[in-house]
């Protein structure tokens, strides 16, 4: 049996001081997506490192001698993965599962999901940040266009919501 | 005085552990929240449940009063904290964008990694989709670059463009906060399901709320910001009484500092 989640606002408060603790300690707030165009950079260049470095986006992570993935956020997303473990693991939450509402087959949530991860790597990188990295830490740090980009994650999501529904009701 | 890692309290290998404690509270947290399941995730999109937009404003209150009130007692130099910069185009389109991927794909960035450990298949797949997606448009940069600059506006923060200081600001976001989660538990009322949402007593609430203004209230009268100039005006005096511990730990942690790591870029997410 799987337990009931958490008070959200409870959770706010401490991901609130969980902030501010990056703050304090690093000067930065918390943050993802970065990673994952890390790892796709490390990907390039071990397949293909001459194509790697032509490209304009990618030379950044890979300027510096050391590896694109020796990188603060790529620890904290590491460090992401086995907090979520172990607070699933204490709920017995670890489900093999693909999530999804009663009216749709497994094949087109996969491939729905697909497409929404595709189009949201792509928009992290146009907007340099994600949820965390540009909405949860922009925001409480005041910077006018992280407040901009939440309220237009918002905007987006609701505008589609509609076409999705058969996805999740 | 923070941030420690600006003036040197460690090196890069360890700010990289740092990173994995704070990764580790973060995922622990968005997991208790039920954030490792696009369900939970996307019913704030059909009005059933609010929890993405309670956990997400209440973190931002939090720690957006909590620099403000480190920056009054003079335990955090804010101008040293790295500010987003503004590209206000790109960050419409996406968000817009990530707004669509969020309620296709069901998750953001960090809870689709809470999804894939959890045994969430679809978290998993949407992780790969990112990764695609970041190299799709390392692919198409030579043609988005122009796009990808356009609407700077530097690290500009709510008080620069509205032209109010800082603790105004914070209350007016407190105000927004206290408004939104009223106006979202009456919609919940109405079309969630009251058996999977969490409680809470209506009394509790209406303290927290109280005590949440009251907090804005004080910034708003003390007015961060001239507390922050009038301390880097007046000198070293009240900074120096604080970073004596600072100095004796200072000369080691520099050396590691100076010679292999600088903080040279600083990226948002």
């Amino acid at each position: 049996m799987t337990e009931r989640y958490a008070n959200p606002y409870l959770i706010g408060v401490l991901l609130g001081f969980i902030l501010l603790f990056s703050f304090y300690t690093m000067g930065r707030g918390v943050g993802s997506s970065g990673t994952f165009a890390r790892i796709a950079a490390a990907g390039v260049d071990l397949a293909v490192p001459d194509h790697a470095k032509e490209m304009p986006y990618f030379s950044r992570y890979l300027s510096t001698d050391r590896s694109p993935l020796m990188a603060w956020l790529v620890f904290l997303t590491l460090g992401a993965g086995l907090g979520g473990l172990f607070s699933a693991f204490i709920s017995h939450r670890i489900i093999g599962e693909v999530v999804r509402g009663p009216s749709i087959g497994v094949a087109a949530r996969l491939w729905l999901s697909l497409a929404g991860g595709i189009l949201s790597g792509f928009a992290a990188r146009m907007a340099n940040g994600c949820t965390s990295g540009q909405a949860l830490t922009g925001a409480s740090e005041m910077a006018f266009g992280s407040w901009v980009f939440m309220f237009s994650i918002f905007a987006g999501a609701y505008a589609t919501a509609y076409f999705f529904r058969k996805e999740w009701l | 005085m923070g941030p420690l890692y600006k003036f040197g309290w460690f090196d890069f290998s360890y700010s990289l552990q740092i990173a994995g404690l704070i990764g580790f509270c973060f995922g622990f947290v968005l997991e208790r929240a039920g954030f490792g399941n696009a369900r939970k995730l996307t019913a704030i999109f059909y009005l059933r449940d609010f929890a993405v937009l309670k956990v997400m404003f209440t973190a931002i209150v939090v720690c957006m009063m909590g620099l403000l009130y480190f920056s009054v007692f003079g335990w955090i130099d804010l101008s040293r904290v790295y500010i987003l910069p503004t590209y206000i185009w790109p960050q419409i389109v996406g968000g817009l964008v990530l707004g669509i991927g969020f309620v296709m794909g069901g998750y953001c960035p960090t809870t689709s990694v809470v999804a894939t450990v959890s045994g969430k298949l679809d978290g998993l797949v949407f992780t790969g989709g990112m990764i695609l997606g970041a190299f799709i448009f390392a692919e198409l940069f030579p043609l988005l670059k122009g796009f990808y600059e356009t609407g700077s506006m530097g690290p500009v923060r709510l008080s620069d463009v509205f032209k109010i200081h800082s603790g105004l600001v914070a209350l007016l976001v407190c105000l927004m906060a206290v408004g939104a989660y009223w106006v979202v538990e009456k919609v919940e009322q109405r079309f969630g399901d009251r058996e999977t949402l969490p409680g809470g007593s209506s009394r509790i609430k209406r303290t927290a709320a109280a005590v949440l203004i009251l907090m804005g209230l004080i910034l708003a009268i003390v007015n961060p910001d001239q507390m922050a100039a009038q301390r880097a005006t007046a000198g070293p005096v009240g900074p120096v009484k604080k970073s004596e511990p600072m100095e004796t730990k200072a000369p080691k942690a520099e050396k590691p500092a100076s010679s292999g790591f600088q903080i040279v870029e600083d990226e948002g997410c």
